[in-house]
């Protein structure tokens, strides 16, 4: 074998029909901005904006939540981190657009770590509880602040995004589309991967992992920064793009409406929480005209999708299918995913 | 700092921690017998406020007797939960599926879905506002005690809680329901082999448990004079808050939680402005999580 490992575990990765399926995929979505812009609507582009945001943060619960197995409820938390942290960066500091967005990611995943290290030997729903009490934390702290988050006001007046003088609704969707292939990947590259496998083992038996060799507590310190990290890039994009934030955005109904994308579309899989995000930021969109049904009917979808698809709309490739996926298609190599 | 204040501030807060008390209890019960955690419990505790409201617009009954529809209504309300979303996702067939983490994620989020749906309904019948409620029936008649003020609603608070507590008591220790209910919570299938209806004693507990909460709710609708569909969720959070520091099954932990808790709360009012005071909460969870991973009363042998 000459390649070299990693090279090797990326071309098992990709088939050649995922690939043709996934740039199918991504000239769809270009296709459909496209339209969006042509069709000059405001409230449609605002839409699909605020849809990509939701992809971002399903995907990126959905690294900790459905590959890693620990239930995180303060997911919107760390995204308000990321909001609050760019919007004060730019206005009260004046920092452009291209600056304040890595640093919200930087601080979200800070503020994760921070708290994350004494909850790590936490499992199962003491996590939750735990991840509870810091996304109400942070909440109350945006919410009472007020000296620098002006607590209920919000924050009015956010520049928007601008590079070399590029801006504008149309550039909006570019970077959050960019974006958000870039997470999107980004998490594809962490699951499906040995790294994934470690990350899967966690959520199975984390006693049964660390016995093994994992180091579990590393794991998942990384796992969950990465996912704040995320969240917290995803949080800059929606401070530039809508110019207001206010603490109510990021409170505890937020965290579930992320993890019922997840659980819908399906736990463990990056299409699951893609499908996930877009049903239930398009269908309460869609259901406007029914008014103030809109929300009980997320309610019912997620109710009926937990009834009758457990494993939701896109179930996970599971670790022993993607063994046997790379065994079939390299029968001599010998770093499989073991 | 003046000793009247602070001794105020504990009256006030032992009442309010009896009530997260109430609903801790009812949390307590269910991750007893299903280890799974009832996230719509802050939601019959809500509904215990409502069906109070409108027993009392539309028949305008003693006090008495709204209690005893909201008893009545939160047992339904809780029979019903069970139902539609416990029942659904509950297989006990061998050791392996009675600690699967499926169910138990399974049954959290329906729960959850279920309160999403409860809440949403409640605030299109009724709308997001306070509701207004007959003066008559306010607890909040002031009664001066020596150096304190503290109204009706405390002591009927105070009374009906013990109430309360020593009626659960009495169900568990004293009857045959509640002897199922705590066979099923130490060994779901020791509690089969010896032909104990596992789902019926399942069944008695959410109606027990909503029962308390629904009461709890009403109780808190007249005593702070606000009714209104969001109301569960901060008790309800704080009652989980309660549970988790008392280590999850144990009820007499719970209870202790709750009231340090309230107290807490309301004497740091006195410290920090209003909005801050639920930090202390959430800091006494964490600090519990941290120190006590298994809560402060709970078992060694208990990890989940």
């Amino acid at each position: 074998m000459s390649t070299r490992p990693g090279e090797q575990g990326r071309r098992d990765e990709a088939g050649p029909v995922k690939t043709r399926l996934n740039a199918l995929l991504v000239a769809g979505l270009v296709v459909l901005l496209a339209g969006l812009v042509a069709y000059r609507s405001g409230y449609f582009n605002q839409i699909a904006i605020t849809t990509m945001i939701f992809v971002i943060l399903a995907a990126s619960l959905n690294l900790i939540t459905g590959t890693a197995g620990l239930l995180s409820l303060g997911h919107g938390a760390f995204f308000g981190v990321g909001a609050y942290a760019a919007a004060l960066l730019s206005t009260k500091l004046g920092w452009p657009f291209w600056l304040t967005l890595p640093a919200a990611g930087a601080i979200a995943a800070l503020v994760g770590a921070v708290v994350a290290v004494p909850t790590m030997r936490l499992t199962s729903i003491y996590f939750a509880v735990a991840t509870l009490g810091i996304g109400e934390m942070i909440y109350v702290t945006l919410l009472n602040w007020v000296g620098v988050t002006r607590g209920p006001m919000g924050i009015r007046s956010i520049p928007g995004m601008e590079i070399f003088g590029l801006q504008g609704m149309v550039f909006n969707m570019a970077v959050t589309a960019t974006l958000m292939l870039v997470a999107l990947w980004l998490v594809h590259r962490l699951t499906h991967s040995y790294y994934g496998n470690s990350l899967r083992a966690l959520r199975e038996d984390d006693a049964c992992a660390d016995a093994m060799g994992i180091d579990v507590g590393r794991l998942k310190l990384q796992s969950f920064g990465m996912a704040c990290c995320l969240a917290g890039v995803a949080g800059g994009l929606f401070a530039h793009t809508t110019g207001y934030i206010s603490p109510e955005s990021f409170r505890f109904g937020e965290s579930i409406l992320i993890l019922s994308m997840i659980v819908v579309g399906g736990l463990g899989s990056i299409y699951g929480s893609i499908i996930g995000a877009v049903l239930l930021s398009v269908l309460p969109e869609l259901l406007r005209d029914l008014g103030s049904y809109r929300m009980i009917a997320v309610g019912v979808v997620l109710f009926l999708s937990i009834l009758f698809l457990p494993r939701g709309l896109v179930g996970e490739v599971s670790a022993i299918d993607l063994i046997r996926r790379q065994v079939k298609r390299d029968p001599n190599a010998r770093r499989s995913a073991w | 700092m003046d000793p009247t204040v602070l001794l105020q501030q504990v009256v006030n807060g032992l009442s309010i921690g009896l009530v997260y008390a109430l609903m801790a209890i009812g949390f307590t019960l269910i991750f007893g017998v299903l280890n799974v955690v009832n996230f719509a419990h802050g939601e019959v505790y809500t509904v215990g406020a409502f069906i109070g409201l409108l027993a009392i617009t539309a028949l305008q009954p003693p006090l008495w007797m709204v209690l005893g529809m909201v008893l009545l209504g939160g047992g339904i309300a809780g029979y019903v939960l069970e139902r539609l979303a416990f029942r659904p996702f509950r297989r006990f067939r061998d050791e392996a599926s009675i600690k699967s983490k499926a169910m138990r994620e399974a049954t959290l989020l329906s729960s959850l879905a279920v309160s999403i749906i409860v809440r949403e309904a409640l605030e299109l019948k009724f709308s997001g506002e306070m509701q207004t409620i007959a003066q008559t029936y306010l607890l909040q008649t002031p009664i001066q005690l020596g150096p304190i003020t503290i109204t009706d609603g405390n002591l009927i608070i105070f009374g009906l809680s013990v109430a309360s507590l020593g009626a659960l008591q009495f169900v568990l220790y004293r009857t045959r329901i509640g002897l199922a209910i705590r066979a099923v919570s130490n060994n779901v299938l020791g509690a089969q082999f010896v032909g104990i209806d596992t789902g019926r004693a399942i069944t008695a507990t959410f109606v027990v448990g909503s029962m308390l909460g629904a009461i709890a709710g009403i109780m808190v609708g007249l005593y702070q004079g606000a009714i209104f569909p969001q109301m569960g969720f901060e008790p309800g959070v704080k009652a989980f808050v309660a549970m988790v520091m008392g280590g999850l099954s144990s009820i007499p932990g719970a209870v202790v939680c709750a009231l340090i808790l309230g107290v807490s709360e309301s004497v740091a009012t006195q410290f920090f402005s209003d909005g801050w005071k639920a930090i202390v909460s959430y800091s006494f969870l964490l600090l519990t999580l941290w120190f006590f991973p298994s809560g402060i009363f709970g078992s060694k042998k208990e990890k989940m």
